[in-house]
């Protein structure tokens, strides 16, 4: 039975958190690349992630070997975090509503680094490397799911299949 | 091209988190924030660690890594691949680790939780530039020219006196420096003491930091540069005040109330430790990587100087005796501690150790002989003065009690008659009265 996520995980998924993925390439290297948005499936089952493939080549291509997935969210201004795991993501095809869902994540993104002060530069220089022409989109459902707020306490389990 | 690790030294100063992958045995992927990756040399990081976390496990196992680096500024991105090496908890790495994560912590409110229990060496070994179709960030101060104008001010004087107020000056013009304090090693190497300061409310001349605590002690016990980038309550100039009984007395050090950026470079010169140069400033990530490096090689240079001035041949020429104006008013009340050589003006503190020792010795020999022209090579021979074989901080500590006296108690004064020569000028008679 797949995880159902709860209604403040999906909004903190989908919020201007930070989001990493790495997965193990065929070589058997750790790879990671940053993402660029989430949207989580109505039945909050499941999640797609976004990145731009030509940053993401490494880690594509690892997750095309048969890799599982890792993928950290955490928000700036709290530092609360949350890692999923998944055993395998496949790739899907982008849509109008992702391609929004990454503009929509990019400008919520910087703004909120602009708020925590680091400066324009920044914000723009998110926006820019964000604005990618070449985004793909991964769907996972989460098998694990790993408290990871900075702490003793982080790696606490908060929901496993 | 790809990028040299030193390149990247902006991306590791904490501004933006680093995120660190790794693999366990089994393949499975794991991705976390590292709190710190620190530059150690062109082919290695050190990552921090600071409690047992499923990355370490997973590093002992398999040891490699991959960690994403964001450059501040331009956003730009850049991957190392890394490969485990040991873990280090204790010495030089650790400790400027331990304080620049102090730095950390505070500026992400984890104080409590950022304690470090090791520092994870690694080799990098590659470098890669993910995104570099993207403009790099506008580049910092060059900090060779801002170098070569603080040696300008500097120049190349042995008079100690100039050379340590030129010392922070030299600072201000070079590295836009407010607040900055020349702190000097005490005859046992066990604590420091400031001899100049630079922008505070007061001189704090005299303070003292033990060797070992907070950011001044650390960086003279490693004789390593600690340099944080933001505010932090671990570190503070107050908890490096010198442990003291509650009735010893103590010169308060001077500190800014909210200092963000923080560092502290030893003098070293001759392999001897001689000092630190410690400056602050209100405004975060106000010291680079490349300000280190430039601060470090000022360091040794202002460091080789004072030796210079320290072992400069006294003149032996007699002292031309002006007529001094004789002491007049109520006389001072001067007690002096034997046990620490503290030296009390109307009951209020002056100064101790060496340099309440020569004041004291001074002070006695005017009373007892009348005399007022001393020399530098006489106290170096006297056995009254708990000063070591070497007699480089006799200089120091004589500039110390000077301006010491200069500023609590102007009618006791120091004046320079010629080079390791100066008369004790009195405007107030004085009462002796030693404990």
């Amino acid at each position: 039975m797949s995880i159902e996520l709860t209604v403040e995980q999906v909004a903190f998924l989908q919020g201007p958190a930070s989001i990493n993925l790495a997965a193990s390439g065929r070589d058997g290297w750790p790879c990671v690349c940053r993402a660029q948005g989430c949207a989580v499936a109505r039945d909050r089952r499941s999640l797609t992630v976004l990145l731009s493939a030509r940053r993401g080549r490494e880690l594509l291509d690892a997750l095309d070997g048969g890799s599982s997935i890792a993928a950290v969210f955490s928000r700036p201004a709290t530092h609360a975090t949350l890692q999923l795991k998944a055993g395998h993501a496949s790739r899907v095809a982008l849509n109008a509503a992702l391609k929004a869902c990454n503009a929509r994540y990019a400008q919520q993104f910087a703004d909120e680094l602009m708020e925590l002060g680091y400066g324009p530069d920044l914000g723009q220089g998110i926006v820019n490397l964000m604005a990618a022409s070449d985004l793909a989109a991964l769907r996972f459902v989460p098998e694990i799911i790993f408290d990871q707020t900075p702490g003793p306490a982080a790696g606490r389990v908060l929901a496993a299949t | 091209m790809k990028p040299s690790l030193e390149s990247l030294r902006p991306c590791l100063d904490g501004a933006i988190p680093s995120v660190v992958a790794t693999c366990a045995r089994d393949g499975t992927p794991n991705v976390a924030y590292a709190s710190q990756v620190h530059y150690v040399d062109a082919e290695h990081v050190a990552l921090s660690y600071q409690f047992f976390s499923k990355t370490r496990e997973n590093v002992l196992a398999h040891p490699y890594a991959q960690v994403q680096v964001v450059e501040p500024g331009s956003f730009r991105h850049f991957r190392l691949r890394l490969q485990y090496q040991r873990t280090e908890t204790q010495g030089p790495l650790f400790e400027y680790m331990k304080a620049q994560l102090a730095g950390i912590a505070a500026q992400t409110h984890m104080d409590k939780v950022f304690v470090l229990r090791g520092a994870d060496l690694y080799r990098v070994l590659d470098v890669e530039a993910v995104d570099a179709h993207l403009p790099p960030a506008p580049p910092p101060p060059d900090a060779l020219i801002r170098l070569r104008r603080a040696l300008d001010v500097l120049g190349d004087t042995t008079d100690l006196a100039l050379l340590a107020d030129r010392a922070l000056d030299a600072l201000t013009q070079g590295f836009g420096i407010r607040h900055a304090l020349l702190m000097m090693l005490d005859e046992k190497g066990a604590a420091l003491y400031a001899l100049a300061s630079l922008g505070y409310t007061h001189s704090g001349i005299g303070a003292e930091v033990r060797v070992g605590e907070g950011l001044i002690g650390v960086a003279a016990r490693e004789r390593i540069p600690v340099r944080i980038n933001y505010r932090t309550g671990d570190y503070t100039y107050q908890a490096a005040l010198r442990a003291a009984s509650p009735g010893e007395p103590r010169i308060a050090l001077p500190i800014l109330a909210e200092a963000h950026s923080q560092i502290a470079v030893p003098l070293i010169h001759g392999g001897r430790l001689t000092g630190v140069l410690v400056a602050e400033s209100e405004d975060d990530a106000c010291f680079s990587h490349a300000d280190e490096d430039a601060l470090v090689v000022y360091a040794r240079h202002l460091a080789a100087l004072i030796s210079q001035a320290a072992c400069e041949a006294d003149n032996t020429d007699p002292a031309q005796t002006d007529p001094a104006a004789g002491p007049s008013g109520p006389p001072l009340a001067v007690r002096y501690f034997a046990a620490d050589h503290s030296v009390f003006i109307d009951n209020d503190y002056l100064i101790k150790g060496v340099a309440g020792s020569i004041l004291w010795t001074l002070l006695n020999e005017h009373a007892t002989n009348g005399r007022h022209d001393f020399c530098n090579r006489e106290l170096r021979r006297d056995p009254r003065l708990p000063l070591p074989d070497f007699g480089d901080n006799l200089e120091t500590r004589l500039l110390l009690l000077q301006r010491r006296l200069a500023e609590r108690c102007p009618a006791i004064a120091l004046e320079k008659t010629g080079r390791g020569r100066f008369r004790l000028a009195l405007a107030r008679p004085l009462s002796l009265d030693a404990r």
